[in-house]
């Protein structure tokens, strides 16, 4: 049973809150996800799989759907609407991601008001007010205004733009502080017995995810510049990322801090039949190492560094730093970091069936271990309102007739 | 900036009441502990004058340069908290953490995952104090499994997950990755969000618990589709012409990319996420024609000839001012925004300026200074910014004296032989 075994969440999210409904659900909460009668729009981001369209079909949908149960409901009618009011009864947090002035079916201020304790957490590109709240959005868009993108791009490409991260970052930023949120007023409540309504502005999160970006504006009103494989920054640094002998990318940004360490990369390289430079006695100043200032020691350091890396196999320099002390790493694609045999031994990835397909897929699994009450990761994702019946009749008391009229007039699936 | 003052909210903040002992130091760590500041924590940072916080020499130092207390980035990074100094590997210095750990909810670090454990603070430890201590450990690797001793920084993790891979030009020699320490961050806001369920499960049952994060991990949970696509259809992600630059991946939409405007490195996202705001894009774009244009009515078709849609929109945008663009383009219902950087959002954005972004608060050696915003609104018990950064060792009396009852004697005998300070 995770920590939020007990606690309802009716999850009425498009792709902005997936992840925080994802989050919530592996956190041992009861999820309701609430589609609209042809699906949610998750179900048409591929990939998909074997590369086939389909709402089952969705791999995304498959990862970030993940946990939940669906019912279908058109919250753009009435009875869909008197449906969800029920449901509200039973739950104890509501999450929708609508823009305020976008064709909004209820007004989640109004819910809030209505059911005094329920937790209504409204997650949307840029709050429940101001001149950019209704914003055509998508989440490319809210990586650009939101400042995360400004840092990312190459200085030694020229005339390259600001480069996005890709994925749906914005919201995965924001899905943290949905759930954190959620959690958060689920605690005060424990105690006042009341819910809240928690108005969550993405790029207001994403303004909280820059590093020194911010500090730097806060402050100083200076921009940082974009340096390609590492941290923006005031002024130029050295490049942290170098080509090895096996066609592979190794980042040195984890320079050792301590001299035992240092001397023990210096060995390990030495090991190697290289690097002669690298015992200058200059060096053995940790201030003398110290990248981000375009010192002749570390052009001198980093030249040696270099020629070691490009001789030598991605997996052997990795493993030899990280004995070292060195924070190096790989640059892994996502697919060589399922291969690490370390987070298979962690339990991170887990299999999910998918019987309806016959075919069991890996998947990121828990991103923390909680020892007393684990990360459960439920279900697979829900078919398009699988659970529609389960919860309209086996759970508020409807018959079948009604169920049946209500699917009849497009209501509910 | 709004000249905002401290408030006196009428409610106590979500996490009222709740202590946190922070044994955090450069970003990760430090991200988890502030938003737990913001929601209202008592969070009290544990230094050592020997061992200080690199971050408290981090620049820029507004003010001039007079560590350890005149760091922006560190007062940016550590506001809402309080400050103790103490060493925890001198045994007096350890008993008094673990008279702490009695009168506390929350114990948070990010050291490397032996660290805690040597010192004579595992969880068992901890635990023997407090059976109901939340301990979260916020390491590389995680304490499990055969590479716990290897340790990241943000870009190191970054790597390792596979989203450095996974932003960058398709031609590039190399992926631009992130511009910072995108998984510091990430990793924090990770481990606030394990630490909130964990205080409403204690507060049902009075069970505490441990929370081992691994920083690597918070980054694989954000590769879920490139995995799938692994997993599910084998597919390796450089296979495929990735990264993709600007352009979309899932879902596959165009025109999605960036283009040039006026002025210096100025930059417009624009992204048509269906075949209406295209149609609406081309009566804003000065070239209505392009509706008709066979290469470009449908989205098979754009993606088909993604090279000259791209070449003809920049060569529209080019020049012109891109706030403009992006309001009329907006007012047509295109998805569009200008590439902003941190200084953008504090003195260029409206949106950031109407719901007071940044704030005005005082500090004892850095001045009047902005601080930014708080990201989650509650509308009952608010979240707050009122308090900078902690001078080092700015709660010591009252921890050691107010809170575990020791006399001023004993404060100075501590201090000599090395326990404190």
């Amino acid at each position: 049973m995770g920590p939020l075994h007990g606690v309802r969440v009716l999850d009425l999210s498009d792709p902005k809150g997936h992840f925080g409904g994802k989050l919530l659900a592996g956190l041992g909460a009861d999820v309701i996800k609430l589609e609209p009668p042809l699906g949610d729009i998750g179900r048409s981001y591929g990939p998909f799989l074997d590369d086939q369209p389909g709402p089952e079909r969705s791999l995304y949908w498959w990862y970030y759907g993940a946990g939940r149960r669906s019912i279908s409901l058109d919250l753009h009618s009435s009875d869909g609407i008197e449906l969800l009011l029920d449901l509200c009864q039973t739950a104890d947090v509501v999450l929708e991601t609508c823009q305020p002035g976008r064709d909004r079916p209820f007004d989640p201020v109004a819910l809030s008001d209505h059911f005094t304790d329920l937790v209504v957490l409204s997650l949307t590109p840029f709050g429940q007010t101001g001149p950019w709240r209704d914003f055509a959005w998508t989440d490319a868009v809210g990586l650009a205004l939101g400042g995360p993108m400004g840092s990312c791009g190459y200085d030694n490409i020229p005339g390259t733009p600001p480069i996005r991260p890709t994925e749906h970052h914005a919201g995965h930023i924001a899905s943290y502080f949905a759930a954190t949120g959620a959690c958060a007023a689920l605690y005060e409540r424990q105690q006042s017995g009341l819910g809240q309504h928690l108005d969550i502005s993405m790029h207001e999160c994403m303004g909280f995810t820059i590093e020194s970006s911010a500090p730097w504006a806060l402050y100083e009103e200076h921009p940082l510049i974009r340096q390609a494989g590492r941290h923006a920054g005031p002024q130029p640094t050295e490049p942290w990322q170098y080509p090895t002998a096996d066609g592979r990318l190794i980042n040195i940004f984890g320079m050792p801090r301590s001299e035992a360490s240092w001397l023990a990369l210096v060995s390990f390289i030495q090991s190697h039949g290289m690097g002669q430079n690298l015992s200058d006695l200059d060096l053995l100043d940790g201030r003398k190492r110290q990248l981000g200032l375009m010192q002749p020691t570390v052009a001198l350091m980093l030249a040696d560094i270099a020629e070691f890396i490009a001789a030598n196999q991605a997996e052997t320099i990795y493993a030899g730093a990280q004995a070292a002390g060195a924070a190096w790493s790989i640059i892994r694609s996502p697919d060589e970091a399922v291969e690490d045999p370390h987070w298979r031994s962690r339990g991170f990835f887990v299999d999910l069936e998918h019987t309806e397909f016959d075919r069991s897929v890996l998947v990121p699994g828990a991103p923390y271990i909680l020892s007393e009450t684990p990360w459960t990761h439920g279900r697979r994702a829900p078919l398009l309102g699988e659970h529609t019946a389960e919860i309209l009749c086996g759970e508020l008391g409807l018959s079948d007739t009604e169920l049946g009229a209500l699917i009849a007039a497009g209501v509910a699936r | 900036m709004s000249d905002e003052q401290p408030s006196e909210h009428s409610n106590p903040p979500p996490l009222g009441g709740v202590r946190v002992i922070d044994f955090t130091w450069i970003v990760a760590g430090p991200t988890c502990t502030r938003l737990l500041g913001d929601l209202g924590a008592e969070v009290f940072r544990v230094e050592n004058e020997q061992t200080l916080d690199s971050i408290r020499f981090g620049r820029p130092h507004p003010n001039g340069f007079d560590p350890p207390d005149s760091s922006g980035m560190f007062n940016w990074l550590d506001r809402n908290k309080r400050s103790i100094t103490l060493n925890a590997r001198h045994p007096d210095g350890l008993n008094l953490i673990k008279r702490l750990i009695r009168v506390s909810d929350v114990l948070v670090e990010n050291y490397s995952s032996r660290v805690l454990e040597n010192w004579g603070l595992s969880f068992e430890e901890q635990r023997a104090e407090n059976p109901s201590i939340i301990y979260v450990s916020l390491s590389g690797f995680g304490h499990s499994g055969h590479q716990r001793d290897y340790s990241t920084w943000g870009p190191t993790a970054q790597a390792l997950s596979g989203l450095t891979a996974m932003s960058g030009l398709p031609d590039a020699p190399e992926p631009a990755g992130w511009g910072y320490s995108y998984l510091d961050h990430m990793a924090g806001f990770t481990a606030a969000a394990a630490i909130t369920a964990a205080l409403r499960h204690r507060r049902e049952t009075g069970q505490g618990q441990w929370i081992d994060l691994s920083q690597v991990e918070t980054g694989m949970a954000l590769t879920g589709s490139a995995t799938l696509d692994f997993t599910a259809n084998g597919r390796r992600y450089r296979e495929t012409g990735h990264p993709p630059g600007n352009r979309a991946v899932w879902p596959r939409t165009a025109p999605h990319n960036t283009y040039p405007v006026a002025g210096h490195d100025n930059w417009l996202m624009i992204t048509c996420a269906s075949d209406d705001q295209w149609q609406a894009f081309c009566e804003v774009s000065d070239h209505p024609h392009w509706r008709t244009d066979r290469r470009f009515t449908t989205l098979p078709a754009r993606l088909r000839h993604e090279d000259e849609l791209d070449e003809l929109i920049g060569s529209w945008t080019a020049g012109q001012d891109g706030r403009q663009l992006m309001q009329r383009l907006q007012a047509a219902n295109v998805p569009a925004g200008v590439v902003q950087n941190g200084v953008d959002l504090v003195l260029n954005d409206p949106q950031m300026a109407s719901r007071d972004w940044t704030v005005t608060r005082d500090h004892p050696v850095i001045g009047p200074h902005r601080t930014d915003g708080l990201q989650i609104r509650f509308s009952r018990t608010p979240a707050h910014r009122d308090r900078p950064g902690p001078v080092l060792g700015e709660a010591n009396d009252y921890v050691f004296a107010d809170l575990l009852g020791l006399d001023q004697a004993e404060i100075a005998e501590l201090r000599a032989n090395g326990a404190l300070g």
